[in-house]
């Protein structure tokens, strides 16, 4: 039988970590097949990969049953196939409707016919949301709207397949229903889909089928018709809800001495007023859509931006940090959301990547005592423990998962005593992303303090004492996760 | 300490990551050796050491930038305004010749500050920000001397740059003795770590509480008191502080750092690397010389060289 689109055997590698391996799916006419897993699954590659930005390694795409290889992102577009991805990339300075228009601006020799080319992006825009105005500036609409705008972008290009990487991300429940229109209809008039999203329920609502990945490989298909939440998660996780749920694994450690006090913290169009406690060994979550203004809350508490109004107390003393030096010195951390951009040396080896802050400890009149700081660093390579064939390789060549462990080992060695994790488990697979989680239960329960960020509800459910719910730059609400679900506490951030 | 243990540690610390270029070097220390008898004999030897000193030192100090991903365009001129000081100090003032050597570097260590300012604090580009700095510290050494050099040093204090104890000549000495102390800071300290973390990666340097822009002012400066001594040192040599010390010793500078294997996207270098890509220079222009061919040969070759050299460093890392 041939299918109107069609994956065989596909992978993809970087170097020595395999994000593809071996994946097949197929799309029919007038489908929605979703696709889940985890993070770091190996998803976005693959929609990478279909959309013309990645070449695979092996494997091939088949359109009505003939092979098709794609150069660029181009070329998949001239098959009809575009994707509305998860980042916002859109031109800022230009209008919505020049951003939506890009590259396809309706021109007669070279000559753009901008009556023509509005009427086009109009028609566009109306169907996903009325409401933008296709001549505001792309940088002044909102993150739900801009979201929205990079959909419409892709369904302008005229494309028969159509793949959107966490559409709702950023969206309110009444924008998501219209979008959900939007790709019945689509879907109606023969269109093909391909939805990757983290919200079990909306898969559950949306799909015709379900393709679930893990590290990777292409684990098995469920039927939406059939299946429930719980089969949806221990399929992605490859472990069962019990295990999952670390909080019950490891008690909670959490007393009632209050290590952060913050109160009335605020910075201009990041967020502004938030207050709240941290207690000593306890693990407070902070979720909330892409730019609630989770991580610039953090950063300025990580004194890398200075705050506008508030206080803020650690450990009974009122601090103001000129940078990050002062708050590491004060025993407070911050763990970036981009690893490998912002949190590593990629020249240096895993045990100096380690030791680095900690340097001045092992520095006698001498110098340094590699020997004792590498040996340093290789008890908690050996303990945690990090997969490496040697604590002297370089750290570029860890898997995510590793180089993440490697950074906790950092802040371990250096004595710290309040962690703040932006994102930590992003782009890493399954197994690590336990062993990480259940390693900051162990920190808890050993005293230190956890921050943790997540867009995912579900992780913070699972690790975090209390939860923290900010949307738009304010807090909604800090309740304990105890008894929590994803649908209570997404109400809690929206209303 | 376990044998594996010491290996290890040699593995990474010290790695020897300059062994090709060594290899290059002492290829064509024989074959010049082979082909002139002149070459191994002891007062050419000392012309070559002689010739790469001052370059050497320079480039030293060049390195450093590098690493942190910076580049200092104004060593020359910054070499030749600290000479142009550095002998006013001394035939003018009547300073003790002892006391010019120091205060000149302190001199070269102030202007390569400024340049590490407006790097460091103002984030400005290092190239034209430097680039900026040349032109200025040039112009400032033909205002102060109207173009004319400042003559005689006397006798004592040619010594610093004629002088030979143990029969080494005095450049040669200073160049060795600040390879090794860079070395030794490079790889023992928290500074020199933090120079190296900087060039890899400045967001991270700064997010693990790297005072980053403090050690990237300090570079600007060691960069600067390197290059006013290598300066000084080139004018007690001639007896004259001349208005145009220093001019030409910019792109040896970098390119003996290159040749030596330090990345200009900063974080990879070693001293090592860079004292070896000056003695090559040097050899270089020594074996033209001896081997009688036209020195107007000496560029294209040395360009030739770079090229070579930042080839085998692809090759070596594509693998």
């Amino acid at each position: 039988m041939r299918s109107a689109f069609e994956v065989r055997d596909l992978s993809k590698s970087f170097g020595h970590v395999h994000a593809v391996r071996g994946v097949s799916l197929r799309v029919e006419a007038g489908e929605v097949v979703a696709v889940i897993g985890e993070n770091g699954a190996g998803k976005s590659s693959l929609m990478s990969v279909i959309c013309g930005r990645l070449t695979p390694t092996s494997g091939e795409i088949r359109i009505d049953g003939a092979p098709v290889h794609f150069a660029s992102p181009s070329d998949a577009q001239c098959a009809g196939i575009a994707i509305a991805p998860q980042e916002i990339n859109l031109a800022a300075e230009l209008t919505v409707l020049e951003n939506v228009m890009l590259g396809r601006q309706v021109a007669r020799r070279g000559v753009i016919d901008w009556r023509a080319t509005e009427a086009e992006a109009r028609r566009h825009i109306a169907a996903l949301d009325p409401t933008i105005d296709p001549k505001a500036r792309a940088g002044a609409i909102t993150v739900a709207q801009q979201q929205l705008v990079q959909i419409a972008r892709a369904t302008a290009t005229g494309a028969r397949l159509l793949i959107f990487d966490e559409p709702t991300a950023a969206l309110t429940e009444r924008e998501t229903e219209r979008l959900f229109a939007f790709i019945r209809r689509f879907r109606q008039e023969g269109g093909l889909v391909l939805y990757i999203s983290h919200r079990l329920d909306e898969i559950l609502a949306l799909a015709d089928r379900i393709t679930v990945l893990r590290d990777g490989r292409h684990v098995g298909d469920l039927d939406p018709r059939t299946t429930n939440k719980d089969a949806m998660i221990r399929a992605m996780a490859g472990r069962d809800v019990e295990e999952l749920n670390l909080r019950a694994v490891i008690p909670s450690a959490a007393t009632d001495e209050v290590v952060l006090e913050v109160r009335g913290l605020s910075r201009s169009a990041e967020f502004a007023d938030v207050s709240f406690d941290l207690h000593r060994g306890e693990i407070l979550g902070i979720g909330g859509l892409i730019g609630a203004g989770r991580t610039e809350t953090v950063r300025c508490l990580f004194g890398d931006t200075s705050r506008q109004a508030g206080t803020v107390k650690l450990f009974g003393r009122e601090v103001a940090f000129a940078g990050p030096a002062d708050a590491i010195a004060a025993g407070l951390v911050y763990l970036p959301e981009e690893r490998r951009r912002d949190g590593l040396f990629p020249d240096l080896s895993v045990a100096e990547n380690i030791v680095l802050p900690s340097l001045a400890k092992f520095t006698s009149r001498f110098g340094i005592r590699w020997l004792d700081a590498f040996g340093a660093a290789e008890r908690y390579v050996n303990s945690i423990p990090v997969k490496v064939h040697s604590s002297h390789q370089l750290i570029s060549e860890l898997s995510g998962g590793n180089q993440q462990k490697c950074i906790l080992a950092r802040w371990m060695m250096s004595k710290c005593r309040i962690l703040m994790l932006d994102e930590p488990t992003r782009g890493i697979d399954v197994n690590a992303k336990w062993e990480i989680q259940k390693l900051l239960r162990q920190l808890a329960r050993d005293g230190i303090s956890v921050i943790y960020i997540s867009s995912e509800l579900h992780e913070i459910i699972d690790v975090c004492d209390r939860v923290m719910l900010m949307h738009e730059g304010r807090v909604r609400a800090i309740v304990p996760t105890e008894g929590a679900t994803q649908e209570s506490l997404l109400g809690l951030a929206m209303n | 300490m376990s044998e594996t243990k010491v290996q290890k540690f040699r593995s990474r610390i010290g790695r020897f990551e300059a062994i090709g270029i060594i290899a290059a070097l002492a290829v064509m220390c024989t074959v010049l050796a082979l082909a002139s008898e002149n070459f191994a004999s002891s007062y050419n030897l000392a012309v070559v050491l002689r010739q790469a000193s001052f370059v050497g030192i320079i480039a030293l100090g060049q390195t450093l930038v590098l690493l942190i991903g910076g580049i200092d365009l104004s060593v020359g001129a910054a070499a030749g305004l600290s000479a142009i000081i550095g002998g006013m100090l001394l035939v003018h003032l009547g300073v003790d010749p002892w006391l010019v050597i120091p205060l000149t570097c302190l001199f070269g260590f102030a202007l390569g500050t400024i340049n590490g300012v407006l790097v460091a604090y103002a984030r400005l580009n290092p190239f034209i920000v430097t680039l900026a700095a040349w032109e200025m510290f040039a112009g400032t050494t033909l205002v102060i001397t109207g173009g004319s050099p400042i003559r005689p040093l006397g006798t004592e204090f040619q010594q610093f740059g004629l002088g030979t104890p143990f029969g080494i000549p005095v450049p040669v000495l200073v160049f060795a003795v600040i390879a090794l102390v860079l070395a030794f800071v490079l790889n023992r300290t928290t500074f020199g770590r933090n120079i190296y973390a900087i060039g890899g990666n400045r967001q991270a340097a700064v997010l693990v509480g790297i005072p980053v822009k403090r050690v990237e002012m300090l570079v600007f400066g060691l960069s600067g008191s390197l290059a006013a001594l290598a300066g000084i040192l080139y004018a007690s040599r001639m007896d004259s502080a001349q208005p145009s010390v220093g001019e030409g010793w910019l792109m040896p500078s970098i390119t003996a750092a290159i040749i030596g294997g330090v990345s200009l996207r900063g974080g990879q270098g070693t001293v090592t690397g860079t004292v070896t890509g000056a003695l090559l220079m040097a050899v270089l222009a020594n074996g033209i010389v001896l081997l009688d061919i036209s020195s107007y040969w000496q560029r294209v070759i040395v360009g030739a060289v770079v090229l070579l050299a930042i080839l085998i460093d692809l090759i070596r890392r594509r693998r």
